[in-house]
């Protein structure tokens, strides 16, 4: 063993507390970042539908880019390109059937989530061989058909010659079991086979695909038949099946986008908390390192000793967490199965963990702890040996102090900058600007911060709050080091805190404003997107008719394409829309563009098609619709909720009929007749919508009970808060804990003079609780603008609500920082009132 | 040629109305193998020539020669290599590292210069039996006392066999039979061994067992006094010399 690793273990063996807490401090970074990503695929691959089973007998599957469905004239010009044998269309997609259509299992359980594959029977035969349990194969004659399997069949008691209804637009669908397929169902939904046209109907996609499977001849080269199918079908397309779910892949890119900034804010907190551990370490140090320095150790040396002793921890702290984060994993996704299963219909597999994610967690554990302990590593080798003669350098640290708060003011500046750019990823480099720039400030304000709350404190603890707010100012470096912890910590929890009560805020008013109406129906199967199930226009009609309802407005849903990728178009009314609900704006006058979208073609296109393509208020958009490519002016940026997280934009119900013959209505939102009889409209609405099953009637108060279950998800990241609030404990407690530590001698010398136990205890309290108190306001401060940061940050990606905050937050955060004060101080101020005297003098 | 030659040392701590002169234009020659005691009263510049003729800090004018070679002129290594090979340190207080023991400790300047770890060990309780701690070689400092650890301290500072000891009221600690023993111990290292040893003291009878002793006063020479051998004579007239410097 070298003499810097012996050193490095012997200090680790000496300073047990502290090493302790240190090696917890990495492994709570590796563990969060480790675990979170090992959930990841696991929950993806609950949403993933994995749609594309049993595909290993074609040579090629083509789909849309943008997992949409496109033209069934697309197999023609596949079938024409030279070398390929066979090519079949099919539509494949999740459906889930109101529990009115549910299938029920022997054991009591409603089924409701399917994958209905429509495919061309005799090509189904060829492409993917299909084997029978009982009955038959479908044929060519075939159009209400479908084959089940025996996975189902033996669950539900189906059988060959029994119906499966199913919710189609116009009304209800039944299909006659023919067969019963062997094999395995595909994750999370029972496969159902029907004929392709079926499928359209049910999704109402007339003449709409979304896979195309093919063979090549033999003896065809693969990859050159499969480059001369994707020119042929030009942009847009291409090889491979849907294997990332189709609509849900958006929804999951915004959740990992969250995932991801938690990963990024636990991984920078780990750092801190290691940096801000050696720091202190070195600090502690200071007489050792300048009597080594004194009798010969050389910068190197030095360098070396305190790098070893972060790699070790990095190293332990590493593989703690490694195992700690799998068991978070297992035990994050064991609570998340019950709201998985509700929410999603999809059963959660066990964590996974790729190889990548080993390699981030390790390089994020050693690369952090070895970057965090240079820092310190660097001031350690500049501790000069007459350091080990002198005590106190208060001077000297004052002087340094007011340089590297220049360099921290302009740090936080840049930082500012970062946001003014308008980059995402700028942005969250400013993020970890600003800590860092927050931490180069700190022994600034110290001296000024200490002397204002230690008046405060004097009148609570007469005499120690005196010397304790000596012991600060003396000392501004080490102070601001625990300060900062707390700062820290606590600025990432109100920050995200802040970003929580923003988003679900921001939801709300969005729901407030955009689905606000008294009665609401709803599809059950909502897909975002296009597919689902719309209504004719009786249903419409019925409910004008219906005594007591005073206005109604609808949605109505299609794809358009835009340079080869689809839009998801949705159709308003311009009159009644505004009128029952609305679309809320960044940018546009709210009235001229309902009355441009009246007038002709006006499309408002929300913030995430905005964000994405950097279209703008007056640009002309191509859209490839049935009747052609119409242009049509962008009237204004906004949106509403349902559609808030994927590109769509809204035009008018006339243009959407007159272009691409879309009438269904999708979603109808009605209020009812100032001074009516809530209970009689509520009653005639409701009994109307037996009529459609596929439907769901919500008032108001059901509908915002409905949407707070599936905002309760977002309370889930206040627990993820709380994980992170565990770190900056930790580091108050590490930096405390080292004060005492290293003030042991001095407080020994107290003792000795006559200070009580109790006035020791006294003393160490009242200094914790004026640095928890400083780092509490810089908190606070710094929380308030991260969290302005982040909000912005989403908004940058088309994720638009205003920055908001809850009063009842800031007063949790301030009892959070004060009592992390407290706490943190116990276990110190306990070690020292217990001091032996003489073994404190003699410490070294 | 002197092993140790100042010329026109100065210290200044400090800028404008608050500064010190710690030294002020001092010239000291030591010779090879001479046991010098420093003394003076409090504040006069003892430990601060101590630390510039050790390269601990820098003077603000004047040369410090060590060998005929002027140590300001080294660069950071060169001076830290020179005090891990030519010149041994004893402070006042004991400044061992906490964690190891006590012949980790005096093995460090070997093990810093790259020396074997069984060797390094051979030689440092080599050095430890010589000062009588034969029987403490693993005790932490925490468990010697500070007689003890003041030996081990000399021990660490001997082991690498340097040719210089400079020695910070190594006995400022200690009772007076351990004192004695301390200063026996310095005397012998320069007679039997042949080094240099320089020691700042306050106490007459410490400073007796020395062959020279140069007295300061605001930070200048003020008297130097030669003995011959060490007795209760040449103590009595140190001390009266020391009043007389007072
Ligand atoms: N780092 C420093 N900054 C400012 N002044 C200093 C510093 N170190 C020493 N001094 C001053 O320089 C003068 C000489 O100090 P020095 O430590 O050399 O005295 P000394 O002779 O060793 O005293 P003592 O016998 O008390 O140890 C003193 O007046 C002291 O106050
Ligand atoms: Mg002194």
């Amino acid at each position: 063993m070298t003499f810097q690793a012996k050193l490095a273990l012997r200090y680790m063996q000496g300073r047990k507390l502290r090493t302790t807490l240190t090696l917890i401090a990495v492994m709570f970074g590796v563990m969060i970042v480790f675990g979170f990503n090992g959930i990841l695929p696991a929950m993806e691959q609950a949403l993933q539908t994995n749609l594309s089973a049993a595909v290993e007998k074609v040579d090629l599957t083509i789909t849309s880019e943008s997992r949409g469905a496109f033209d069934a004239s697309a197999v023609t010009l596949v079938r024409e390109t030279p070398g390929v044998a066979l090519a079949s269309p099919s539509l494949v997609r999740p459906l889930l059937v109101p529990t009115a259509q549910a299938v029920t299992a022997a054991d009591g359980t409603a089924i409701t989530s399917f994958i209905l594959r429509g495919v061309q029977p005799e090509q189904l035969a060829e492409l993917n061989p299909v084997s029978l349990a009982d009955g038959r194969l479908l044929t060519d004659a075939d159009d209400h058909s479908v084959l089940i399997s025996n996975n189902l069949a033996q669950q539900t008691g189906l059988g060959v010659g029994d119906t499966l209804v199913l919710p189609a637009s116009t009304g209800l669908l039944t299909l006659e079991i023919v067969g019963i397929t062997v094999g395995q169902p595909p994750m999370g939904s029972e496969e159902l086979i029907a004929p392709l046209a079926a499928a359209q109907t049910v999704f109402n996609l007339p003449g709409q695909i979304n896979t195309i499977e093919a063979k090549f001849a033999p003896g065809s080269d693969a990859q050159t038949v499969q480059q001369a199918v994707l020119a042929r079908l030009g942009s847009g397309y291409k090889a491979g099946g849907n294997e990332a779910g189709s609509e849900f892949a958006t929804a999951m890119e915004t959740g990992r986008l969250v995932l991801s900034l938690f990963g990024i804010i636990a991984a920078a907190m780990g750092g801190f908390i290691i940096f801000i551990t050696f720091r202190t370490v070195v600090i502690e140090r200071r007489r050792d390192i300048g009597m080594l320095r004194a009798i010969g150790a050389s910068r190197q040396t030095i360098l070396g000793m305190i790098l070893t002793e972060s790699l070790v921890l990095g190293i332990l702290g590493t593989a703690l967490g490694l195992l700690l984060g799998a068991l978070l994993a297992y035990g994050l996704l064991v609570g998340m199965q019950p709201i998985m299963e509700n929410m999603m219909h999809a059963r959660i597999g066990g964590p996974s963990f790729a190889p990548w994610m080993f390699v981030l967690a390790i390089g994020m554990g050693l690369g952090i702890t070895l970057l965090a302990g240079l820092a310190p590593a660097l001031a350690a080798t500049r501790v000069q040996p007459l350091d080990a003669l002198r005590p106190s350098l208060a001077e000297v640290e004052r002087r340094a102090a007011g340089r590297s708060a220049i360099a921290g003011i302009i740090i936080v500046a840049l930082a500012f900058l970062t946001l003014i750019a308008g980059n995402v990823g700028l942005a969250a480099l400013g993020i970890v600007l600003f800590m860092i720039g927050l931490a180069l400030i700190g022994p600034a304000l110290i001296y000024p911060i200490a002397r204002l709350f230690g008046r405060l404190l004097s009148l609570i603890f007469a005499r120690e709050g005196q010397i304790a707010q000596g012991n600060l100012t003396r000392q501004p470096g080490r102070a601001a080091i625990t300060a900062s912890a707390i700062t820290i910590g606590l600025a990432l929890l109100v920050a995200m805190g802040g970003l929580i009560t923003s988003l679900i805020g921001g939801m709300d008013g969005w729901i407030a404003k955009t689905l606000g109406s008294d009665y609401l129906f709803m599809p059950q199967s909502l897909v975002l997107g296009g597919g689902n199930i719309g209504a004719g226009p009786q249903l419409v009609e019925q409910v004008k008719t219906t005594p007591g309802v005073s206005q109604v407005a609808t949605l109505r849903q299609t794809t358009a394409k835009i340079d080869g990728s689809d839009l998801q178009i949705v159709g308003i009314d311009p009159v009644t829309y505004p009128q029952v609900s609305g679309l809320i704006f960044a940018a546009g006058d709210e009235a001229a563009v309902y009355q441009d979208m009246a007038n002709g073609r006006s499309i408002v296109v929300n913030g995430i098609f905005a964000a994405q393509s950097g279209v703008k208020t007056g640009d002309t958009l191509s859209l490839q619709t049935p009747e052609g490519v119409q242009a049509y002016q962008v009237a204004g940026i906004g949106g509403d909720f349902m559609n808030y997280k994927i590109a769509t934009g809204y035009i008018s119900q006339a243009n959407l009929a007159q272009d691409f013959h879309e009438t269904a209505d999708l979603l109808i939102m009605v209020n009812q007749q100032p001074g009516a009889d809530a209970a009689q409209v509520d009653g005639a609405l409701r009994a109307l919508s037996r009529d459609y099953p596929a439907f769901s009637f919500y008032s108001l108060a059901e509908w915002k009970t409905e949407i707070g279950k599936s905002l309760a998800v977002f309370n889930a990241m206040y627990v993820l808060l709380i994980v992170l609030a565990i770190p900056s404990l930790i580091a108050l407690i590490n930096t405390l804990a080292i004060n005492v530590l290293e003030r042991t001698r001095e407080i020994g010398t107290l003792r000795a003079v006559g200070a009580t136990r109790r006035q020791i205890r006294r003393m160490i309290t009242a200094e914790s609780l004026l640095l928890a108190a400083t780092g509490t306001v810089f908190g606070l401060l710094a929380g308030l603008w991260l969290g302005y940061i982040l909000v912005g940050a989403m908004n940058l990606v088309g994720l638009v609500f205003p920055f908001s905050y809850s009063y009842a937050g800031l007063l949790l955060a301030i009892a959070v920082g004060l009592g992390f004060g407290v706490i943190g101080a116990l276990i110190p101020a306990r070690q020292a009132a217990q001091l032996d005297i003489v073994r404190a003098l003699a410490y070294e | 040629m002197s092993i140790i030659k100042t010329e026109q040392l100065t210290k200044v701590y400090g800028k404008g109305a608050t500064a010190v002169t710690a030294l002020n234009g001092l010239n000291i020659e030591i010779q090879p193998g001479e046991f010098v005691a420093v003394m003076g009263p409090s504040g006069c510049g003892k430990s601060t020539l101590l630390h510039l003729v050790g390269g601990l800090d820098k003077p603000s004018n004047g040369r410090v020669l060590l060998d005929g070679q002027d140590i300001f002129r080294l660069n950071d290594d060169e001076l830290t290599q020179l005090r891990r090979r030519q010149i041994g340190l004893v402070f006042q207080f004991f400044n061992l590292i906490p964690v190891l023991e006590a012949a980790e400790n005096v093995a460090l300047p070997l093990i810093l210069d790259g020396v074997k770890q069984n060797d390094a060990r051979q030689k440092a309780e080599a050095w430890l039996a010589r000062i009588g701690l034969s029987d403490r070689l693993t005790h932490r400092p925490d468990q010697l006392s500070g007689g003890q650890q003041q030996r081990v301290a000399i021990a660490r500072a001997l082991v690498a066999e340097p040719s210089l000891i400079l020695a910070d009221e190594p006995t400022g600690n200690l009772d007076s039979r351990s004192a004695d023993d301390i200063a026996l111990l310095l005397r012998q290292i320069s007679e039997e061994w042949n080094r240099t040893v320089l020691m700042v003291t306050h106490d007459p009878r410490i400073a007796a067992h020395a062959n020279r002793i140069i007295f300061l006063k605001d930070g200048t020479v003020v008297d130097e006094t030669r003995l011959s051998s060490n007795g209760h004579q040449e103590e009595m007239m140190v001390r009266q010399k020391l009043e007389v410097a007072r």
